[in-house]
């Protein structure tokens, strides 16, 4: 009887919701992609061109929700995704463009390309500017740089040049910090631009090939280097660089002589990473690293992020056809999900 | 084997007094391991000299229209490579003279980089040819031939070509002979622009442009009635910007070189034959990713040298013995390649018998041993049955290699060095009927293939090679040629279709870029000294991604000639359209080939 009532209850409530919903349009959600994820897939090298996958909080899968959207391709290799507030930037590599789209209904405002975006990287919007990172001819080490672009007209309105390979970026109090993780070759310097002046206002020695960064938010920025890979010649060992944001000093710890750890990530006061097919968990208050991965956690991720509590891992495949992302509980490693994406998955965003 | 090759060679001088069977040795001496005559259980297509000299065009665009091959091609005149029973491009052999020529540092032939019209004559033979003809002869085999005559009259001939986006050939080609001594030279040269606009886009080929050059010499002198000496050269310089695709800009460029060399020493006798020849094949790219900053680039070069002995001897009227050795030294050098040097030895035999008149078989073997991998032993068994004057009955089965390259083995980083070469066992059963100007043949094939070379990410994110994959192929050729006479008219008909499957054995699925059907048809009209041609081929669906969840349309292409020619055939007036219905097609995905094209070209012999 209890359940009756309560299902008639249940069964009124929302007529009664409905019927407002009806009335009220503010009350309507601001898209099909307002509730849920994004994965961005850089689709096949040269010849095609990459998609966006949308996982909605109900569950629901859709496939190249850009091109649903907007009937055109977004390009190719789509290599990032920067989502600042209702608008999301898709940096698309091997094109040379930066698609902006209401990011709850995929609908393109704005592409910028032309002068000022060449092998583009990462976007990262800081009070009304975007930064883009940019490697330019990929196979000069002298023409890399950041672009500067006005995000009320999507105009570059300048570009501040940088040593090779710009990378990840991340935004904090002391300024924008850039990893110079070394493009096709190797480097090892972390730069500090300052957005009020876009000066570079410091040079940080890092680790060789400083790949991710994170802001633990209590005054650090960790830059995880993957150190030199074993085929230049000149092997290095992985680094964890500690940046004290008050005077931007560094110390670091350093990882075994073949090690080379990638894919630094920060959930719930806790540092993330992937070192030979194992997902590490430090502390960052614990000077040690790790000895044990998670176990569960196994797996050689092409992307990984965590948030929330749970672990998503990218894996491409054979890089020729779909890949998928595996959700996990951070702690426990079971799989949650197995979620099929575009070709060459790459980052999971979130809003 | 040495020992057995070696007896052959000594006693070929008993074989001497006895009489025989030299127009089939003229024939092998000529054609080598691709004569009809030693793959009695295989159908050998062969493309004439009048038909490779009819325009001065890449070796792929002669091929894709005059035989039912697929090529998959990065946008016209750009690289081009070749699937043949859906097998790989590595596992097509392309041989010049009978020596392999397939690049050294990528196992492929880009079949924009050799000049179709400069040899006298092109065999393609389908079906494995490992045991014959050696590495990557696993989907089929392409010879190159040239072919040096004694005693006949000079002959000279200038061609020019011009055509749609700002096209333009020249090719100049001369034979001086006398009975003893011959000496041919054939000069080319082509260039475009190549800007024809992506149909249904705002784009166009802006980075397309290409210039090829190509020289030939070949010497040859006869010693006396048995011997013969000769030289083989061919130059061929090739540079192109590479063109961008749909969501791309291109300022790529790519430039080729290649270099190849023979020396051959022929013997004929009446029952024996023997040839040895000794060649140097130099290949050298340069790659700009932007080509308005040449100082980054990345190279890659190899020299190959190789000693080839070949014979053939029939112990009696209805036994031919067959027997070679090759050796082979390659080195390779290249802005990721470092010390790649292999050396391999291989000897071969084979064993024809005709026990009645009705039947032939053939069985050989060949072995082989290298510095970078462990070559298999493989084996052919093959055979052809007269089933009446007209029907004739064709079974093969052989297993076949393809070796590692220098980029699998030497690739910095990533290079594997222990790898297996691909290993692969097929076979097939063909029927075919020939009267008079009509030929029908059917053929079914079967291949296994394991051991199949895929490069993989690694552990470290770097991508090595890996003996993983298998495949299975099968399928279905079917041709029909014929033709018509009456009075001055001249009706003539060439029809082919092939159904391919290549499905990966892991995935159950079909291999991608593999046309699950390709269809060519060519109408030939001749009336007095005109000729029109009408040619259309189709090519299936094929499979963009390893899973089959996305492919490319199918699309039908015509192409249409009309010639006239003048002064007794002196000169010689073309006027081609491709693409005649002016169709937007994919040959490989976001790479749109070209519209409707518009040539004329002429022709003057004297």
């Amino acid at each position: 009887m209890k359940s009756n009532k309560l299902l008639t209850l249940l069964v009124l409530s929302m007529i009664i919701f409905s019927c407002t919903d009806d009335e009220d349009p503010v009350e309507k959600t601001k898209g099909d992609y307002e509730f849920g994820y994004f994965i961005t897939n850089e689709g096949p090298f040269q010849n095609g061109s990459g998609t966006l996958t949308f996982v909605g909080d109900d569950g629901n899968v859709q496939q190249e929700v850009y091109k649903t959207v907007n009937g055109e391709n977004l390009g190719n290799i789509v290599n990032s995704m920067f989502i600042d507030g209702d608008r999301a930037y898709i940096v698309v590599n091997n094109s040379s463009r930066v698609v902006v789209v209401n990011r709850n209904t995929m609908e393109k405002i704005a592409v910028i390309e032309g002068n000022g975006v060449e092998q583009p990287r990462h976007f990262v919007a800081i009070d009304g500017t975007g930064y883009l990172s940019n490697w330019g001819d990929p196979f000069d080490p002298t023409d890399d740089f950041i672009t500067v672009i006005d995000l009320a007209t999507y105009e570059v309105q300048g570009t501040i040049s940088v040593g090779e390979g710009p990378e990840r970026m991340l935004a904090t109090s002391t300024g924008l910090f850039v990893t110079l993780q070394g493009g096709f070759g190797q480097n090892n310097e972390v730069v500090v631009i300052d957005p009020a002046s876009n000066q570079i206002a410091r040079n940080i020695e890092v680790g060789d090939v400083p790949n991710s960064l994170q802001d633990d938010g209590l005054g650090h920025v960790w830059v995880l280097c993957g150190g030199n890979p074993s085929f230049t010649g000149s092997e290095t060992s992985g680094k964890l660089y500690k940046i004290l944001l008050s005077d931007l000093s560094t110390t670091y710890q350093e990882f075994g002589p073949t090690d080379h750890p990638g894919l630094l990530n920060f959930d719930s006061g806790q540092l993330y990473y992937l070192l030979n097919g194992q997902v590490f968990r430090m502390n960052p208050g614990v000077a040690e690293l790790p000895e044990d991965g998670i176990a569960g956690l196994e797996g050689f991720y092409y992307s990984m992020t965590v948030e929330n509590g749970e672990l998503y891992g990218a894996d491409a495949g054979d890089f020729a056809s779909e890949g998928i992302v595996k959700v996990f509980n951070v702690n426990s490693g079971a799989l949650l999900n197995t979620i099929e994406a575009g070709i060459v998955p790459g980052q999971v965003v979130f809003p | 084997m040495r020992l057995f090759i070696l007896f052959v060679f000594f006693s070929f001088g008993a074989a001497l007094a006895q009489s025989g069977k030299s127009e089939q040795l003229e024939e092998i001496l000529l054609r080598g391991n691709f004569a009809g005559s030693v793959n009695p259980g295989y159908s050998i297509q062969t493309i004439s000299d009048s038909l490779l000299k009819s325009d001065y065009q890449s070796l792929g665009e002669l091929l894709e229209k005059q035989s039912n091959l697929y090529f998959k091609q990065n946008g016209y005149g750009m690289v081009s490579s070749i699937s043949l029973r859906g097998t790989t491009a590595s596992q097509t052999g392309v041989f010049w003279n009978g020596i392999a020529i397939n690049s050294a540092l990528n196992g492929q032939t880009d079949f924009n980089t050799i000049q179709g019209s400069s040899f006298n004559s092109i065999e393609i033979r389908r079906g494995g040819g490992s045991v014959l003809l050696g590495n990557g002869a696993v989907g089929g085999a392409v010879n190159l031939s040239d072919r040096i005559p004694y005693g006949e009259d000079d002959a000279f001939r200038f061609f020019l070509g011009a055509g749609s986006y700002e096209t333009f050939k020249g090719q100049f080609s001369g034979l001086v002979s006398s009975d003893r001594f011959t000496v041919k030279l054939g000069l080319g040269g082509m260039r475009s622009e190549n800007d024809y606009p992506y149909l249904g886009t705002e784009l166009k080929n802006e980075n397309g442009q290409f210039e090829n050059y190509n020289a030939n010499v070949s010497l040859g002198y006869k010693i006396d009635d048995h011997s013969q000496i000769l030289f083989h050269s061919v130059l061929f310089q090739n540079d192109r910007n590479l063109s961008r695709t749909l969501t791309v800009r291109s300022n790529e460029r790519l430039e080729n070189f290649d270099a190849r060399l023979m020396a051959e020493w022929k013997y004929l006798a009446d029952r024996f034959t023997s040839s040895l020849k000794f060649a140097f094949l130099h290949e050298d790219f340069t790659y700009f990713f932007n080509r308005d900053q040449p100082e980054n680039r990345s190279e890659g070069s190899s020299d190959r040298f190789i000693g080839k002995y070949d014979i053939t001897y029939f112990i009696r009227d209805e036994i031919l013995i067959k027997g070679g050795l090759e050796l082979e030294n390659a080195n390779g050098t290249g802005s990721s390649l470092e010390d790649a040097e292999r050396t391999d030895f291989t000897a071969y035999g084979m064993f024809q018998h005709r026990p009645a008149e009705r039947f032939t078989y053939n069985l050989s073997l060949r072995a082989g041993t290298s510095t970078a991998y462990s070559i298999p032993v493989i084996f052919s068994v093959d055979g052809r049955f007269d089933l009446s004057g007209s029907f004739a009955l064709k079974a093969a089965y052989s297993s076949n290699y393809r070796l590692p390259t220098f980029n699998d083995l030497f690739w910095e980083p990533g290079g594997n060095s222990d790898l297996e070469p691909e290993a692969s066992r097929s076979g097939e059963l063909g029927l075919q009927f020939q009267k008079e100007m009509h030929t029908i043949s059917l053929t079914g094939f079967l291949i296994h293939s394991q051991n199949l070379i895929q490069w993989q990410p690694g552990a470290g994110g770097i991508w090595s090679p890996v003996n993983i994959n298998e495949a299975n192929n099968y399928g279905i050729e079917f041709s029909v040629q014929g033709g018509k006479r009456f009075n001055e008219h001249l009706l003539s008909w060439n029809l082919a279709y092939d159904f391919t499957r290549a499905v990966d054995e892991e995935l159950d699925t079909q291999l991608i870029y593999v046309p699950e059907h390709r269809a060519n048809a060519i109408f030939q009209y001749g009336w007095r000294t005109w000729t029109a041609q009408y040619q259309v081929q189709y090519t299936g669906e094929v499979f963009i991604t390893t899973s089959n969840s996305q492919s490319l349309d199918d699309y039908a292409l015509s192409n249409l000639e009309l010639v006239k020619s003048f002064f007794d055939r002196r000169m010689i007036l073309s006027l081609k359209v491709n693409n005649l219905f002016d169709k937007a097609y994919q040959s490989v995905a976001f790479r749109p080939m070209p519209n409707r094209n518009v040539h004329l070209n002429l022709t003057y012999k004297f």
